[in-house]
Formats: C-alpha cells, sequence, structure tokens
C-alpha cells in the first residue's frame, strides 16, 4: 500500500522535478538521472523518454557540448515555454501540498 | 545484463521508428552507459539501475506513434497510434473492448452501407435506362445519382465518425500515459 502511494507521487511529479532541475542549470542525460535517482528512487532509463516528450512539447532545448573523456555529452536546456511550464506547475504543487499538509496536520 | 544485451534489446524493441530516431535513442542509453564507467560503475549495475529496456522500447515507442498521429491524420498513422498504446497496456482492454467492438461494428457497417449504396445507385444510373425498357429514363438517371449521394453522406461521416474515435482513443491513452510514463520503479512493480 505505501509502495503503491509513493510510485504514484512519484510518477506525478518526476516531471516537475525535472524541470525544477534544469531551471537550476542545464545537465546532462546521467547527471539528471543520477540526481533524481537519488533523490527520489526511480528508474533511471526512464529519463529519457521523458527528454524525449519533453523536446517533442518544446520545453526543453538540446546542445552538445564537448567532454574531457569520451564522446560530446548532450546538454538539455528550458526553453521559454518550459520555464513558463514550470512556473505554473510549481505554484500547483505548492497550493496542492500545502492543502494536503494542512489536512495531515489536522488529523494528528 | 550486459551493456552489449540492454542496448540488443532496446534495438529490438524500437524497431520501426525513424532510423534517425532509433539511433538518437541508442545514443542516450550508450551515453547512459558510458558515463556510468566513467563513474565507476559495473554494466550490469547501470543495466539493473535504467530498467526493462523492453518497457523502455514501449514507450517510447508509443510515444513516437502518438507524436506521428498528431503530425500525420492518416489511416495507418491512426492504427499505429491504437495499437502502440494498447501494447503499453495504457488502456485497460477487458473495460474498453466491447465498447471499442461495438464502434468499430458500427462504423464498419456504416461503410459497408456506404460501399452498397454507391453501387446500387451507380447500377441503377448506368445499366437502369438498358434494362427497364420504356421506363422513365430521367427519373431513373436522378434516383440512381440519388443513392450516390446518400452513399457519399454516409461514407463521410462514417469517416468523421473513425476519426473522432481515434481522437478519443488516442487521448484517452495520452491521458493514461502521462501517468504511466514515468515508469518509475526500475522492475516495472507497479504493473
Amino acid at each position: 500500500m505505501a509502495e503503491a502511494v509513493q510510485v504514484q507521487l512519484k510518477k506525478g511529479v518526476l516531471e516537475l522535478c525535472v524541470l525544477a532541475l534544469l531551471s537550476k542549470s542545464d545537465a546532462y542525460g546521467y547527471d539528471l538521472a543520477s540526481r533524481l535517482a537519488q533523490g527520489i528512487e526511480m528508474g533511471e532509463g526512464t529519463i529519457y523518454p521523458l527528454m524525449r516528450r519533453l523536446q517533442g512539447d518544446g520545453l526543453v532545448e538540446t546542445y552538445l557540448v564537448e567532454s574531457a573523456a569520451g564522446p560530446p555529452r548532450k546538454y538539455y536546456k528550458l526553453s521559454n515555454a518550459g520555464r513558463e511550464r514550470f512556473a505554473a506547475q510549481k505554484a500547483e504543487w505548492t497550493h496542492f501540498s500545502t492543502a494536503v499538509n494542512a489536512i495531515l496536520g489536522g488529523a494528528q | 545484463m550486459t551493456r552489449q544485451d540492454f542496448l540488443a534489446r532496446l534495438r529490438a524493441g524500437v524497431r520501426g521508428l525513424p532510423p534517425a530516431a532509433i539511433e538518437d535513442i541508442i545514443g542516450d542509453y550508450q551515453a547512459h552507459f558510458t558515463e556510468g564507467a566513467a563513474a565507476g560503475r559495473d554494466e550490469a549495475t547501470v543495466a539493473q539501475a535504467l530498467g526493462d529496456p523492453d518497457r523502455l522500447a514501449r514507450e517510447l515507442k508509443a510515444q513516437a506513434s502518438l507524436n506521428r498521429w498528431e503530425v500525420e491524420r492518416n489511416p495507418s498513422a491512426a492504427a499505429n497510434a491504437v495499437f502502440a498504446v494498447l501494447g503499453l497496456g495504457a488502456i485497460d482492454i477487458l473495460i474498453l473492448l466491447p465498447i471499442v467492438l461495438w464502434i468499430i461494428g458500427t462504423l464498419f457497417a456504416m461503410a459497408l452501407v456506404a460501399v452498397v449504396c454507391f453501387a446500387a445507385g451507380a447500377a441503377m444510373m448506368v445499366t437502369g435506362p438498358f434494362v427497364i425498357h420504356g421506363g422513365p429514363i430521367a427519373a431513373l438517371i436522378l434516383a440512381g445519382l440519388g443513392l450516390i449521394a446518400v452513399a457519399a453522406c454516409i461514407g463521410s461521416l462514417t469517416a468523421v465518425g473513425s476519426i473522432l474515435c481515434t481522437h478519443a482513443l488516442v487521448w484517452y491513452g495520452r491521458l493514461h500515459l502521462r501517468l504511466l510514463k514515468p515508469a518509475l520503479d526500475p522492475q516495472g512493480a507497479a504493473a
């Protein structure tokens, strides 16, 4: 039960988390995946389908950066639409979590 | 699972996508293994952390099909999108199947009626004047034309109906996909 709730919660916020990370700084796939995996224990592989969708929706853009070791890295950055989406989703999340916390607090 | 196994299964799973998209996808995961190796993780650990390549491939494919349907509104894109969404298990087929079958049956019957009407109208218009001697030729031709018009009307209604149904299914699929998309659990344990 607790596990199911967690999975549902994570699913809902993954996009928000990616947008949040990218709003702080541009990042490449492995970097995003490992930071998210650490924070919310997600399968690292799911970052790529998500990034393709965000790219398809015009929320993120990519560019290549030469890396010291190995092939160039593909970096993701937020587009203007992405920044707007992040602001809207963050506001929604804050509103929602505040409401839930208020109820949880009241239930104690 | 080794890096090679993972990439081979992923590649097999996304077969059918445009070659450029496939290379792009494989490139993403290849880079992930390379970065993992640079960070001192072995291939099996990285593959484990990435999750099930078959499931990832299904998600990538479903997404590509839905995008294609948004761009090209044709029957093959529609069929692709529908099957991809079904393949993902995004739609509870047991619940949806009776409805879908009923709708497909209705649309099919309408299409059939349209074809029959069209054939009957054409036959009446073209051969009527020869077969029915002394019949009112003008009336026969007009009646034939009328039947053809009815057929065209039913035919276009069927087409509009099919497009609307595909839209509805794709919308439903997207809604579920949005929730499913980040299959956060590496092993797909949520299913």
